[in-house]
């Protein structure tokens, strides 16, 4: 018995001696703050169970477009978790860090949680807003981000246009639409959570294109006699990506835990946080005892209306596209 | 008819007028809250508006910030020119160095090939760049000088492989480690010309050194392979005159440089190194020392250069040279001390009548100290005086000065004079056997790119025995040599 004690400690000692610490880089888009905050420490902490090995996690926030620049121009991320597969293809297509083929590596194309676009409004909704119509009329003011730069503002771009291609019949009438739309932004952030903080902070604006869980959040943290939540009539699946940027981990030695760390969001634990954090999680059971958070909505995935993210990206955001020929315009 | 009786009618027309007077008040009032909630939907409007400007100059000037963040930099100091990369990993800078000299002769002492003159001593462009963090290069075309006759020379081209300071790789053409003057910069020395040391010790050539500094910096060394170079010279034809390679190495402490409290602080010493061998080398045997005034006091016996050699002085053998070096920086005050032994197995042989065969093994010596004191009370280093203020009439202020002297020796071995004349190393009326200089001197520092310098130096020969120079001859009088020097550099 002493000597299986004494083997014991001995073994314990040895782990302890060889337990690592690890450092991974998260490069993320704008609002996803408090979601990794709250994350990591359920990873680190799972990680440690599991391993012994300390796991410190860095994160990076910004337009989910600058941010894949970012990695492109020799950031060192770990893992990338983006608002959009386009801006993790761009990864692959400009720097080759990562293969074509990375979204088929992860469950759900690689999009472990997704999200929604809707309208955060001033308490009292002053101007009546209901849904996408009441966006483009005069004295409306409006607050979105860059397209150019920021993810969300893509998927809020899409989901206005998809609104308007299913009820005026085409891309011309949805280009009209968008256009109107735009005519009423004064201000374009570069990323969501600066828009955010533009309508909320600086009092900029009547309504916000807002993530689902970043409207949420706000009127969590500002209080719900300031804002409220206007969903509109329908909206676009949101479902942003995530990917080990394998060359940098490879190079880092990295590799088996931000695979981990990337799996891992797809656990009870994760989808949880996810869902406490306002994002839609793909654990069915999980999104059922979260569904009173989540509005019934009508989505539209971007393979329904745009073909997919390559073409959506090529036609509407690319130099030249079709958000120039509009914000030129105006 | 009945009529309304007077009190109805006044109490009716009341009534009327009152009725009349409310309604055209209501109306006002009304309109006056259309105007108001018109003003303030203006206000509102205003205000958003304002709001609205304010950010988006806000994102302006993030956005702009972002993007001054990835241009490169271009900085142009009294350091040169420098450009860099947003990253800063990939730079070039340029600087260069021009020294314009006047050599007087006191007493028209001039030997037959040196007129007072005016000269242009160095002019050069330096290169220096880097790539990827770890890899620098110099490159150093001159332009004056010898070159100044119109050959462009290539002083210094190196890639140094830079991973950690401490253990770094130089490859190409640069100076070998050995001599402490030597390895001191053009633009900086104590004097317009450096001693006689620095002619008994390898210049520039062209090998591969290991190099680095050791123990936070208190520790230099360097240890390399060169072609190998006679004393005094650099590598001028890109090729080595045998297969033998001069190995060449140094230590130099400074154990107090990081204690900045320490009265030692500015105290270094080391010592410098070489050993090679050359076999029946024309080359390897140095063409000439010079004195300050940069006349010729000592030339081994020209040997043919085409092999075989039939005549004349070679190297053949072994080639070494040793040298303690040490300086002491204190303030204004600054010392600088050296000794040299330069070893080389030399012989003249001569295949035509009279046949015969000379060898010695020579070992020349020479010493040199030197002292500087900056008048105008800023730090003396060796990497230069930086002052305080630049020279101004307008501001009424005159940069920094700095008076220098220096004594030096050398000493050749008897054995380059041994023998019959047919087969002596040295021709005894045309070379010394040593000299003794001294040198003081004035450095006017007019800011950190332009010094001016006002040197005289006086030296005296020793003959070998049985000399007699013609009296044109450079080693008959003492030389008493004025040079003046105005030297911009950055």
């Amino acid at each position: 018995m002493k000597l299986l004690t004494t083997l014991l400690a001995a073994v314990a000692l040895t782990s302890a001696a060889m337990a690592k610490d690890i450092e991974l880089l998260n490069v993320s888009y704008d609002p996803t703050r408090e979601l990794y905050v709250d994350y990591n420490a359920a990873f680190s902490a799972y990680w440690k169970a599991k391993t012994g090995d300390t796991v410190i996690i860095k994160q990076s926030h910004g337009g989910s477009g600058k941010q894949a620049r970012s990695v492109i121009d020799g950031l060192k991320a770990d893992v990338v978790t983006l608002a959009l597969a386009a801006d993790v293809d761009a990864i692959y297509e400009n720097a080759r860090l990562l293969p074509q083929d990375w979204q088929k590596r992860l469950p759900n194309n690689s999009a472990p949680y997704t999200s929604t676009i809707v309208f955060l409004v001033r308490k009292g909704n002053p101007l009546n807003i209901k849904d996408w119509d009441d966006l483009v009329k005069k004295g409306v003011t409006i607050v979105t981000p860059n397209p150019k730069t920021s993810g969300g503002a893509r998927w809020n771009y899409l989901a206005a246009w998809g609104y308007a291609l299913k009820k005026y019949g085409s891309d011309d009438k949805a280009k009209e639409f968008v256009g109107k739309l735009f005519k009423n932004v004064p201000v374009l952030d570069s990323g969501a959570r600066g828009a955010t903080t533009t309508f909320v902070q600086r009092g900029i604006g009547d309504v916000a294109i807002s993530w689902e869980n970043e409207a949420y959040l706000a009127v969590k943290e500002f209080g719900a006699d300031k804002f409220e939540i206007v969903v509109p009539s329908v909206s676009i699946l949101a479902e942003p990506t995530v990917s080990v940027v394998d060359k940098v981990a490879k190079k880092k030695g990295t590799t088996e835990v931000a695979k981990a760390y990337l799996e891992y969001l797809y656990s009870d634990e994760g989808q949880e946080i996810a869902a406490r954090n306002f994002y839609r999680p793909r654990n069915e059971q999980i999104l059922a005892k979260y569904s009173a958070n989540f509005a019934k909505i009508e989505l539209f995935t971007i393979d329904d209306l745009f073909g997919g993210w390559a073409k959506a990206q090529k036609t509407h955001f690319a130099d030249g596209g079709v958000f120039d020929e509009i914000y030129l315009k105006k | 008819m009945r009529t309304i009786p007077s009190a109805v009618r006044t109490a009716l027309v009341t009534a009327i007028t009152a009725v009349g007077l409310t309604t055209s008040t209501l109306h006002a009032q009304a309109a006056s809250q259309d105007d108001l909630n018109a003003l303030r939907e203006q206000i509102r409007q205003l205000d958003q508006k304002l709001r609205a400007l304010e950010r988006n100059t806000e994102i302006k000037d993030e956005t702009a910030a972002a993007e001054a963040k990835k241009q490169a930099k271009i900085t142009f100091t009294d350091k040169g020119i420098g450009f860099t990369s947003a990253d800063g990993a990939n730079y070039l800078k340029l600087h260069g160095l021009v020294q314009v000299d006047n050599r007087s002769f006191v007493g028209g002492q001039a030997g037959p090939n040196n007129n007072d003159a005016f000269l242009i001593r160095r002019a050069r462009l330096i290169f220096e760049g880097g790539f990827a963090k770890n890899y620098e290069y110099l490159i150093v075309p001159e332009f004056g000088g010898t070159s100044g006759n119109g050959t462009l020379t290539l002083l210094d081209a190196y890639i140094n492989l830079n991973y950690n300071p401490q253990y770094q790789i130089r490859a190409g053409r640069f100076r070998e480690p050995v001599g402490l003057e030597q390895l001191q910069s053009d633009a900086v020395a104590f004097f317009a010309e450096r001693s006689v040391v620095s002619q008994f010790v390898p210049n520039r050539d062209i090998g591969v050194q290991l190099w680095g500094d050791l123990f936070n910096n208190t520790l230099g060394y360097a240890a390399g392979l060169f072609n190998g170079v006679p004393d005094g010279t650099s590598n001028g034809t890109n090729t080595d005159g045998n297969n033998d390679k001069n190995f060449a190495a140094r230590l130099f402490a400074q154990p107090f440089k990081n204690d900045k409290d320490s009265f030692f602080a500015g105290l270094g010493f080391g010592v410098g190194g070489s050993i090679g061998k050359e076999n029946n080398n024309a080359g390897g045997l140095t063409s000439s020392y010079k004195t300050d005034g940069q006349q010729t006091w000592f030339g081994y016996n020209a040997a043919t250069t085409a092999a075989p050699v039939t005549s004349g002085a070679v190297a053949n053998g072994n080639v070494s040279r040793i040298s303690p070096q040490a300086y002491f920086y204190k303030g204004p005050v600054g010392l600088m001390a050296e000794y040299v032994v330069s070893s080389v197995e030399a012989r003249n042989v001569r295949t035509t009548a009279p046949a015969a065969t000379n060898k010695q093994q020579l070992q020349n010596t020479a010493w040199q100290v030197s002292a500087g004191y900056v008048l105008t009370g800023e730090d003396a280093s060796y990497k230069g005086v930086t002052p305080a203020t630049n020279f101004s009439f307008a501001d009424g202020t005159w940069g920094a000065f700095e008076v220098v002297a220096r004594v030096e020796h050398a000493d050749i071995d008897d054995g380059a004079f041994a023998g019959p004349a047919a087969t002596r190393l040295a021709n005894i009326n045309t070379s010394a056997s040593g000299l003794t200089a001294y040198g003081v001197g004035l450095n006017w520092y007019l800011s950190k790119t332009v010094r001016a310098s006002f040197d005289y130096f006086h030296t005296q020969f020793d003959l070998a025995p049985g000399a007699a120079p013609a009296p044109t001859a450079v080693i008959a009088h003492d030389e008493n040599a004025f040079v003046t020097r105005l030297q911009l550099t950055f």
